[in-house]
C-alpha cells in the first residue's frame, strides 16, 4: 500500500505539486491514515458547512461572527428550501451558498455540503448549525486532532466540561439514552451524540457524501462513522441557546425523534454486520 | 365449497381486474415494471377461482377452517406484498430525488459563479488524480 501511494504521488502533475507544496503532500494530507498527518494548518483545505432552514433571523449574525473569527476558511451555507427570506439574505450579502430547490431536511442539506466538499477537493469539512448555537471560535480546537492525524471525526461536545448552554433536562435524558445505546451497540462512548458541530477528514467527506442518514441524522452518523472504523473524538465546546427562530425538534416531535433514532441506530448497527470498530 | 354464483362473480371480477390493468398499461399510466406483482396476483386469483379444489387444498394445508377466510388471507397477503414493494420503490425514489436536488444545488452555485465571471473552483488536474484517489479509497475499504 505504501509503495502504491508512492507511485501515486510521483504521478502527480506539476500543478498539483505547486498547490500541495511537496510531492508527498498527498501522503500527508490525511489520505493515508496510517502514516498521515497534516502539520501545516494552511495546507489543509477546510470547508465550513452551514445548513440553514428558515434561519433568516440568525444567519446574518452567524455569518458576521464567522467572517470575523475565521475568515481564512471557506464556508458554504446550504439553504434547504427555506420558505422565509434566508435565500434573499444570502444573495444580497453575497455569501457563498447552495440553494436546494426542495426541502431535504437537515441530513440531505448537510450531505449536499459533503458532496460539494468532495467535488471541490476539500481536506476537512466542518458542519455547524446556522442558528448561532455553535461558536466558530472552537474551530481550531476541533481541527487540531484531525490535522495531527489522531482523529477522523471530531465532535464538539457541550457535556464534556458542562459549560455553556446545557439544554433542558428532558433533552439531556434523551441524549443520555441515545449515548448509552450507541455505547451498547458500538462500544464507543460519545457524550453529546446530537451535537451538529463536527469536523471530518477527507476520508469521511467521501463516506458521508455517499452515505449520510436523513431525518435527525446526528446520532446515526456517529454509528456510520464507527462502523467505517473512523476514530471519533469529542472536544469540549461551549454552546449557546439559539438566538432566534425555533428548533427543529419540538416537544411534540420528541417522542417520534426518540423512537426513530433508536431504531435507526440499531438498524444502522445491524446493516453493517458484525464488522467491529477496531480501535 | 365455494358456491357457483360466487365463482361466476369472482371470475367476472378477475376479468375486470385484468382489463383495468391492461387499460392503464396501454395508456402508459402504469409502468410495467411496477405492475408485474399486480399481474401475478391476478393470475393467482384466476387460477384459484377456476380450480377451487386447489384453493381448498392450500387452505387446509395451512389449517384455515373456512374457504372464504382463506381467500381473504391470500388477498391480504398479496396486498401486503404490493404495499411493501411500493414503500421500497418510494424509498428508492426518495433517495434519487435527494441526490438530484443536491446536484441541482451544486450546479446552481456553479452557474452563479460562472455568470459572475469568477471561478472559485480550484484548478483540477483532469482524470488522473481524481481516479487515483478513488482507487485508493476503494483499496482501503477492501483491506
Amino acid at each position: 500500500m505504501a509503495l502504491w501511494n508512492g507511485l501515486q504521488t510521483v504521478s502527480d502533475t506539476a500543478a498539483d505539486v505547486k498547490r500541495k507544496g511537496l510531492p508527498w503532500g498527498d501522503l500527508r494530507s490525511g489520505n493515508c491514515r496510517e502514516t498521515g498527518e497534516i502539520n501545516d494548518m494552511m495546507e489543509a483545505k477546510v470547508l465550513i458547512i452551514i445548513p440553514a432552514y428558515n434561519e433568516s433571523e440568525n444567519i446574518e449574525s452567524v455569518m458576521r461572527h464567522l467572517l470575523d473569527t475565521a475568515p481564512q476558511y471557506d464556508y458554504l451555507i446550504v439553504n434547504d428550501g427555506s420558505t422565509d427570506d434566508t435565500l434573499g439574505i444570502c444573495e444580497s450579502a453575497h455569501f457563498s451558498y447552495l440553494d436546494l430547490p426542495i426541502n431535504l431536511g437537515i441530513g440531505g442539506a448537510v450531505q449536499a455540503g459533503y458532496v460539494y466538499a468532495r467535488k471541490n477537493g476539500y481536506d476537512i469539512a466542518v458542519q455547524m448549525d446556522g442558528d448561532g448555537q455553535h461558536d466558530i471560535a472552537y474551530l481550531e480546537n476541533m481541527l487540531r486532532p484531525i490535522l495531527d492525524g489522531e482523529a477522523d471525526i471530531v465532535i464538539g461536545s457541550r457535556f464534556l466540561e458542562k459549560e455553556g448552554f446545557q439544554s433542558s433536562q428532558s433533552r439531556r435524558i434523551g441524549i443520555g439514552i441515545l449515548s448509552l445505546l450507541i455505547r451498547l451497540t458500538t462500544g464507543k462512548r460519545i457524550m453529546d451524540v446530537t451535537s451538529g458541530f463536527r469536523a471530518v477528514n477527507k476520508m469521511f467527506i467521501d463516506i458521508y457524501a455517499r452515505d449520510y442518514p436523513t431525518d435527525y441524522p446526528e446520532p446515526e452518523a456517529i454509528v456510520t462513522a464507527i462502523m467505517h472504523r473512523g476514530r471519533v473524538v469529542e472536544i469540549p465546546v461551549r454552546m449557546k441557546a439559539r438566538e432566534g427562530g425555533t428548533s427543529s425538534i419540538t416537544l411534540r416531535k420528541s417522542v417520534y425523534y426518540m423512537v426513530k433514532v433508536t431504531l435507526a441506530i440499531m438498524i444502522g448497527r445491524l446493516s453493517y454486520g458484525f464488522r467491529r470498530a477496531k480501535r | 365449497m365455494i358456491p357457483s354464483t360466487l365463482r361466476v362473480t369472482l371470475i367476472a371480477a378477475v376479468i375486470c381486474y385484468f382489463i383495468i390493468i391492461l387499460y392503464f398499461l396501454k395508456n402508459r399510466a402504469l409502468n410495467l415494471k411496477y405492475t408485474l406483482l399486480w399481474l401475478l396476483a391476478g393470475v393467482v386469483m384466476g387460477i384459484l377461482v377456476i380450480f377451487p379444489e386447489l384453493l381448498e387444498r392450500i387452505i387446509h394445508l395451512f389449517g384455515i377452517q373456512d374457504n372464504m377466510n382463506g381467500l381473504f388471507i391470500i388477498a391480504i397477503g398479496f396486498m401486503l406484498m404490493i404495499l411493501m414493494a411500493l414503500t421500497s420503490i418510494a424509498s428508492r425514489q426518495n433517495m434519487k430525488i435527494r441526490l438530484l436536488v443536491q446536484e441541482i444545488g451544486i450546479l446552481d452555485k456553479r452557474i452563479r459563479e460562472l455568470e459572475d465571471g469568477k471561478n472559485d473552483r480550484p484548478e483540477k488536474i483532469p482524470g488522473k488524480r481524481e481516479d487515483g484517489q478513488k482507487t485508493q479509497q476503494e483499496r482501503r475499504h477492501d483491506v
